[in-house]
């Protein structure tokens, strides 16, 4: 588009925006295992000023008794609940839900609602969920992810951890981890479910929650700044590892493309999810990006650094893939672009 | 068109903020119906005064202190002489201040542009009158002023006598250096509009609202040219390198089909686009659909619509009041304003303030929307936001038509 119709604000990646998310609806995803909660973490932030406005989609019927009248499971329909909100529930069909609630918004059948909170069944990967986004073009350019919020409940949850490999998978790619029931457990055993729980993800942070209370702002504040302090390699079980790639000078973006075909095509499978903030050569702010398996979001330039680095960090969360060979692929591909 | 049953305005007014941030709400004394002019001066004391115009008779122009977006202050606000009057256009342009006077009649006083010393913003010292009334005349409608030495307006004059008593003012061009003693340099008027053409008067629209100049915008980076809105006679690309003897360089239309009144251009010149509104004038959206064009302006002489910004679903607004395009922010070449050619923010009467990404300008995509909830007082029971203009803090100030006054945000996205 710069070629036909130039522009000296733009980036070879378009309007350079203020956050990652620019002006898509936001979205947080709230997994956890049968029973873990968050259903009552999601009442009680519906129920505060900063929860106005929010629809509501529950992905699938659990185990979990749904009874509250928050959550209505009759028809599929989009129901405007009592407090404002939209609830949507579906049973198969995210993209669909998606798509129905922007089209009934623009129709005004539905209120103006201003954030999206999905609640995933308690057996769900949130991995397929994550590349519904990346994978849809047309819901991509309306929603954004800005959190995946795990929910981990202190009476239960280490055995899920142990015997559940969704479970695991659920704390693995979170972005914040909340643990709940914490009044019902012992400290000796919250403190051990906090360790394993760091030691499955310490990207993430950990909140405790009793009967739902929770800052509703973690419900829904991007997770930039907490992802700035990235950590060094962990392992989490299953084969899975997390690692950060980091780089001083800037990247050509040509090179840092290249070297991500290759690892997609040798290892999309195994890549769960990769996010990076680049300092890209001829960039003035840096340019974010997302990759989920195989599928790739377009990455977005923003106008400003969040801090001082001025480093290139991108983390992986891999199955099976050696953070060794990720940093020589890198190196061997723009050592041969230059 | 009805409403929707299941439609916002149907179940009552229902405000929306969509990537917007509402900084403060001023009803201006009471005196909040609004024009379109617009202009932010820094004052000699350091004080950021916006100048507002009113939409019409009592008060001629209001100056409010936004140093702090979060507080604004009115300090200025007077009177027009008599109420067959209105000063809907103002610009800014250092500590001088024009504005524009139109009657409601011809051949009322006053009808022309005065000319202010704004130094002091509490009090406003006239310097200056260009009289443009006359028998066929109402005066200046709208007015561009942002190098200190032209006013480009719209206007009548005493010796045009038009074709149609609809098409009465045309593009005139003044010298307002001294600023005591006006003097017109140039003018262009669309062949047919003024008695004694030797070409065939246009061909009236459906809704007739007059061939009739309304933007006049002028810019920097090419001062041989005026991006002249003719309402419906569409829009006009004018070669002014010889200001006394303005010309053609291009015309492009969309009525008919569409209905007309085409209201500001604004040319993005680095990335050879232009934009194009229409101005909405008929309650009940009957003049919908009235849109913002963005035309593929790479050769001039060859303007080719693109796209549009999208608008929702009219059925939802037409209940009450205008719905439809009217002004945008114009990128005026002052220091005091936000420059742009990714975001288009514009004004869509009941439809509220809406921005829109133009990266792509095949596929303008709407990024924000603020429609807040309907002013006390509002005679249609729903805002009529009339116009639009980010200071170079990129701080928005959005204006009602009849009651609301200002409205200051910051863009969230």
């Amino acid at each position: 588009m710069l070629d036909l119709f130039p522009s000296r604000e733009a980036s070879p990646f378009g309007r350079r925006l203020k956050r990652e998310r620019g002006a898509r609806i936001p979205v947080t995803v709230v997994t956890g295992f049968l029973g873990a909660g968050k259903t009552t973490l999601l009442r009680r932030f519906l129920a505060s000023p900063e929860g106005q406005g929010t629809a509501v989609i529950i992905n699938e019927f659990g185990a979990v008794g749904i009874d509250d009248v928050l959550v209505r499971d009759s028809t599929e329909e989009t129901v405007l609940l009592g407090n404002g909100c939209v609830c949507c529930i579906t049973r198969t069909d995210l993209q669909l839900a998606l798509r129905r609630l922007v089209f009934d918004r623009e129709r005004g059948l539905v209120p103006p609602f201003s954030r999206v909170v999905i609640e995933t069944s308690g057996l769900a990967d949130p991995g397929p969920i994550l590349q519904t986004f990346s994978t849809d073009r047309a819901l991509g350019g309306e929603f954004h992810i800005d959190v995946v919020l795990t929910v981990v409940d202190a009476v239960n949850g280490e055995a899920a951890l142990e015997g559940m490999p969704e479970a695991r998978k659920q704390a693995i790619l979170a972005d914040r981890l909340v643990i709940s029931k914490t009044d019902l457990a012992s400290p000796a055993a919250v403190d051990r479910l906090t360790q394993r729980l760091q030691q499955l993800n310490p990207r993430a942070a950990i909140d405790v929650a009793v009967a739902g209370a929770l800052d509703p702002h973690r419900i829904i504040e991007p997770v930039t700044g907490e992802r700035s302090s990235f950590v060094a390699e962990a392992e989490h079980g299953d084969g899975i590892a997390s690692f950060v790639i980091e780089q001083q000078t800037p990247i050509a973006w040509p090179a840092f493309a290249r070297a991500m075909d290759t690892l997609i095509a040798l290892r999309g499978n195994d890549l769960l999810r990769v996010k990076g903030i680049l300092n890209v050569a001829g960039c003035r702010g840096p340019v974010v990006v997302q990759y989920v398996q195989h599928f790739g979001h377009p990455p977005v330039e923003l106008e400003a650094w969040p801090d001082a680095n001025r480093a290139s960090r991108i983390v992986f969360i891999a199955r099976s893939i050696p953070e060794r060979q990720v940093r020589d692929l890198f190196a061997a591909v723009q050592a041969l672009a230059k | 068109m009805p409403a929707n049953d299941k439609s916002p305005l149907s179940n009552g007014y229902q405000p929306v903020t969509w990537n917007f941030k509402l900084l403060a709400h001023d009803m201006l004394g009471g005196f909040g119906g609004m024009g379109e002019g617009m202009s932010v001066q820094i004052a000699p004391d350091g004080r950021r005064i916006i100048w507002l115009a009113h939409e019409s008779a009592p008060k001629n122009f209001t100056a409010v202190d936004v140093s702090d977006p979060r507080k604004p202050k009115v300090v200025c606000q007077t009177d027009l002489p008599h109420a067959n009057m209105r000063s809907n256009s103002l610009e800014t342009c250092g500590n001088m201040m024009a504005v524009a006077y139109q009657t409601s009649k011809k051949d009322l006083q006053p009808a022309g542009f005065e000319l202010f010393d704004i130094s002091k913003p509490e009090n406003p010292k006239s310097i200056g009158f260009f009289d443009c009334s006359g028998p066929h005349s109402r005066g200046v409608h709208q007015l561009w002023f942002c190098d200190g030495e032209y006013v480009h307006c719209a206007s009548g004059s005493r010796d045009f006598t038009p074709t149609n008593a609809l098409d009465d003012q045309f593009y005139r061009c003044v010298d307002v250096r001294n600023p005591s003693k006006p003097v017109e340099v140039g003018r262009w008027w669309m062949p047919g509009t003024r008695q004694g053409d030797n070409v065939m008067p246009p061909p009236r629209h459906t809704i007739d609202k007059g061939y009739r100049a309304h933007n006049t915008n002028v810019y920097p980076q090419r001062p041989d040219r005026c991006y002249l809105a003719y309402i419906d006679g569409g829009m006009f690309v004018l070669d002014i390198s010889d200001k006394a003897n303005p010309k053609k360089v291009s015309q492009w239309t969309n009525s008919p089909p569409y209905t007309g009144f085409m209201h500001t251009i604004v040319p993005l010149f680095d990335r050879g686009l232009m934009l194009v509104t229409d101005e909405s004038t008929e309650n009940n959206a009957k003049d919908w659909p009235k849109l913002v064009w963005i035309l593929d302006a790479r050769d001039e002489t060859n303007l080719v619509p693109i796209s549009t910004c999208p608008m929702p679903d009219p059925a939802i607004y037409a209940a009450a009041g205008r719905f439809g395009a009217h002004n945008i922010h114009e990128n005026v070449p002052l220091p005091t304003a936000w420059q742009s050619d990714q975001i288009v923010l514009g004004t869509f009467f009941n439809g509220g303030l809406r921005a829109y990404d133009i990266a792509n300008p095949y596929q303008p995509k709407e990024v924000g929307i603020f429609m807040p909830p309907a002013p006390p007082g509002a005679p249609t029971g729903t805002i009529q936001m009339n116009d639009v203009f980010v200071d170079e803090r990129a701080i928005v100030y959005a204006v009602d038509r009849h009651v609301g006054g200002l409205y200051i945000l910051e863009m969230d996205f």
